[in-house]
């Protein structure tokens, strides 16, 4: 569904990826699993549009997204959560989720995914009303997917969803990952916490110094010594 | 020689060449345009010493050169008080009036942005109400035909060309010397963010009345000045949009955050505009200008000055200023920290916002080279307990002390230079500084207190320690998360902090560079500084902590070594969820 072959992409003149090829099939989870500054977050950005490869394909169920200007991407069934939530926060939570559903199409059928993401994060419901800045980094992050959820995606793109949560939290976020896949959603998951992405992926990538280089089932990436080495922590397999 | 000496010995060589250009028998068709000129350098500039160095946009810059206008006016003409004489009072009746607005002003947190903008246009407004309505001037305007001019060279022309030269020229080098110096580092700081000025140190209250009230006096000379070259003063003229629109336009088109943007601004301006002079050439002239203007606002967005010596620096690189250190090994930060250390004691802090009770009597000690964890659901208080004691909120109950000094009832800046830092969850670096820049302000305004010079080496060791050497000159938003993270920590460290309270400086980042940063961490405390660290990064929290307490609700509801604590029934069940029994 999600096709990207040798995508190059550059800041002014320093390349941040230069050679990145992945596939994201119709409801599968892919994680992007790498080091700080790899490019994980630009490559994902820019499939959402806010940034223009350099070369490259890019290709969104038949698509070529590389001339879908941004505000256009989510039309074709692309949603962004970014990293670090980016919510508008003196707007109420309703209002946030609102915004994910601007375009056209997606508002005619505004009450009916409203209630979808209510029913995913009942919390949500309660506090609808509620600005989005003064909610706690956890509701903050379900605003965050609800919005993206919002415009009905066929591909989510998940930036760090667990970055700053508590550990309960985090796990209640897995799940709900799980959920919305359950629904049919395909997600591409880029996560620092590499035993948690891996748990819920089916394939993952290894993205270091701005190219791929190494993929695979998760099962098989994570016995990799290497992965092990360098992501997974030496000492220890349980993180949280 | 230093740049700096350098530099004030050229703009004075200047001032001085320009100053002999009277004797010589100029035109005074000349003398006069250059008066202009130098007038508005002089006006441009000090608009942007508050509006461009602090980013408090102000269109109220007529309302100071118009008090100035005034107060020579009436002093000279009415009291027959000698008109040099008058030109300090100006300043100081120009000053006093910034000084009485910003202390109600800026002490408002709404009034920021385009507000203040809206209020200081107000001001105009109501300052030339009163003096039309009032005998200084009363409506028909006032003549100034009859004060003596002093003679300072052979023509009239001469002597106002003189005293322009002087205000610019010292006006330019006051520019230049507060960008070298605290204050202006301290307002560029309060231009990017001013929550964040505050608790780095910098008593940003202060600072802005300071450049609003140099701001002003400047005005009111400049004021003074020409109410003798115009001769006639009248309300219409002397408030008009023309001064607050004009110092906008001269400061934003050659670099308001350059001491020289606004004088090159002002120069271009004037000049254009007097090129044509003469019927429909001048007409033409305008529409000429205006679209120039247009054209360099979009191309040039950071104006001429900082645009041309971008391409300057980019084409001849220069050496780079301070030698690249090698990564530094903690020993040799080892006794650069902070003064006496000192335990951290809060005791039953409350604080509400609205409805929601954030904190409900939350006691907690940190001794120094002690790290105590604190960990909780989100939105428990854990970022709350951090910003009451770093002052960016007022406690509504309760006491902080550190060692014997009580922190809870000074303001934000003062509780920093005791030696309090602090990180952001999410980084909040100064957007305009460069990471080195960043980490010097807070070691110039942070406890350590270093002169702006010795505060960029302070800033180069302590990127180094935290692995960004090679990063000083970026920009932050050329950094990725994990870096910036990194330049939230130089900088609380780069103010010799005796306390420092970590928000979350691990998350996001993977198992092996989080490792990495905990053997960063054990350096700290090390060094005897007391170490408040809020994280979800369980893993860190039992290796790092020697004391963990967990909050929820606002409340403590356990503490004790990281084991004993994550063993609570109730820290699993609100904290840690089933998942992580026996993990």
């Amino acid at each position: 569904m999600l096709e990207v072959r040798h995508l190059a992409i550059a800041y002014g003149d320093a390349p941040a990826v230069w050679d990145a090829t992945l596939d994201v099939g119709e409801s599968e989870v892919v994680a992007v699993i790498g080091p700080n500054g790899a490019g994980k977050s630009t490559l994902v950005n820019t499939i959402a549009g806010l940034q223009r490869a350099r070369s490259g394909v890019l290709r969104f169920a038949g698509v070529d997204l590389r001339t879908v200007p941004a505000h256009l991407v989510c039309r074709h069934g692309i949603g962004l959560v970014p990293e670090g939530r980016r919510l508008f926060t003196r707007l109420s939570v309703e209002e946030n989720l609102e915004i994910g559903c601007y375009r056209a199409e997606a508002r005619s059928r505004r009450s009916a995914t409203l209630e979808r993401v209510y029913g995913l994060f009942p919390i949500l419901r309660e506090r609808r009303r509620q600005l989005a800045g003064s909610l706690s980094g956890g509701q903050q992050q379900m605003v965050a997917i609800g919005r993206a959820l919002m415009a009905r995606p066929r591909l989510l793109l998940l930036d760090e969803p667990s970055l700053g949560l508590a550990p309960a939290v985090v796990d209640a976020m897995f799940e709900i990952i799980r959920a919305i896949h359950a629904e049919g959603v395909a997600i591409l998951l880029v996560e620092q916490n590499v035993v948690r992405a891996l748990d819920i992926a089916n394939r993952a990538y290894v993205l270091e110094e701005g190219r791929i280089v190494a993929e695979g089932p998760s099962e098989i990436l994570r016995r990799e010594s290497r992965i092990q080495e360098a992501y997974l922590g030496v000492r220890e397999q349980r993180e949280s | 020689m230093s740049e700096r000496a350098r530099l004030i010995v050229a703009v004075l060589t200047t001032g001085v060449v320009l100053g002999t250009l009277p004797l010589l028998g100029l035109p005074a068709f000349y003398e006069s345009f250059l008066y202009l000129v130098f007038h508005w350098i002089a006006l441009a500039t000090s608009w942007s010493l508050l509006s461009g160095y602090a980013g408090y946009f102000s269109f109220g810059h007529g309302a100071f050169f118009g008090a100035g206008v005034y107060t020579t006016t009436t002093l000279a003409a009415a009291y027959g008080v000698p008109f040099l004489a008058t030109l300090p009072v100006a300043a100081a009746v120009a000053a006093l009036m910034s000084v009485g607005i910003g202390a109600v002003v800026f002490r408002v947190k709404r009034l920021r942005g385009e507000l203040f903008g809206l209020l200081t246009l107000a001001i105009t407004f109501v300052v030339a109400t009163i003096v039309l309505n009032t005998r200084l001037d009363g409506g028909p305007g006032v003549y100034l035909s009859n004060v003596p001019l002093p003679k300072l060279v052979g023509s009239p022309t001469g002597t106002f060309y003189l005293l322009a030269l002087g205000l610019a020229s010292a006006t330019v080098t006051g520019a230049y010397l507060i960008t070298r110096a605290r204050l202006g580092l301290g307002l560029f700081a309060i231009h990017d963010d001013e929550d964040v000025a505050e608790v780095e140190g910098v008593p940003t209250f202060a600072y802005k009345l300071v450049a609003f009230a140099l701001s002003a006096g400047v005005a009111g000379i400049a004021g003074g000045i020409h109410a003798m070259y115009v001769s006639y003063v009248t309300v219409g003229d002397t408030f008009s949009i023309t001064v607050p629109l004009y110092v906008v336009l001269m400061s934003v088109l050659g670099g308001a955050r350059h001491w020289l943007g606004p004088a090159v601004g002002a120069t271009l301006i004037t000049l254009s505009l007097y090129t044509f002079t003469g019927g429909e050439q001048a007409l033409l002239g305008r529409a000429l200008i205006a679209f120039i203007l247009i054209l360099v606002i979009l191309l040039l967005p950071a104006g001429v000055v900082p645009t041309v010596l971008a391409r300057w620096r980019a084409w001849r690189p220069r050496r780079v200023e301070i030698p690249a250190a090698t990564v530094m090994p903690l020993a040799a930060v080892a006794g650069r920290g902070s003064g006496p250390s000192a335990a951290l004691e809060c005791r039953d802090l409350w604080k509400s916002f609205g409805g929601i009770q954030a904190l409900r009597g939350v006691s907690l000690t940190v001794a120094p080279g002690e790290i105590v964890g604190l960990v909780g659901p989100n939105g428990s208080g854990k970022t709350t307990l951090i910003n009451v004691i770093s002052g960016h909120y007022a406690l509504d109950r309760g006491r902080i002390t550190l060692g014997t000094t009580v922190l809870s009832e000074g303001p934000a800046h003062r509780i920093a230079g005791l030696g309090v830092s602090r990180t952001y969850q999410i980084p909040r670096p100064f957007a305009h500084f460069t990471a080195l820049d960043n980490v010097a302000l807070a070691a110039s305004f942070g406890a350590a207190r270093c002169t702006p010079g010795a505060a960029r080496v302070e800033a180069r060791r302590w990127l180094e320690f935290t692995g960004l050497g090679r990063r000083a000159t970026a920009l932050p938003h050329e950094l990725n998360l994990h870096e910036r993270k990194f330049l939230e920590l130089a900088r609380a460290l780069a103010g010799r902090p005796r306390v420092i309270l970590l928000d979350e400086v691990l998350s996001g980042l993977n198992p092996t560079e989080s490792g990495g940063a905990v053997q960063l961490l054990r350096g700290i405390r090390d060094l005897g500084v007391a170490i408040v660290f809020v994280e979800h990064v369980m893993r860190a929290v039992v290796e790092l902590c020697d004391r963990v307490v967990v909050l929820n609700e606002g409340e403590v509801i356990a503490a004790g070594t990281p084991v004993e604590a994550m063993r609570e029934p109730r820290v699993i069940d609100v904290y840690l969820g089933k998942a992580h029994v026996g993990a």
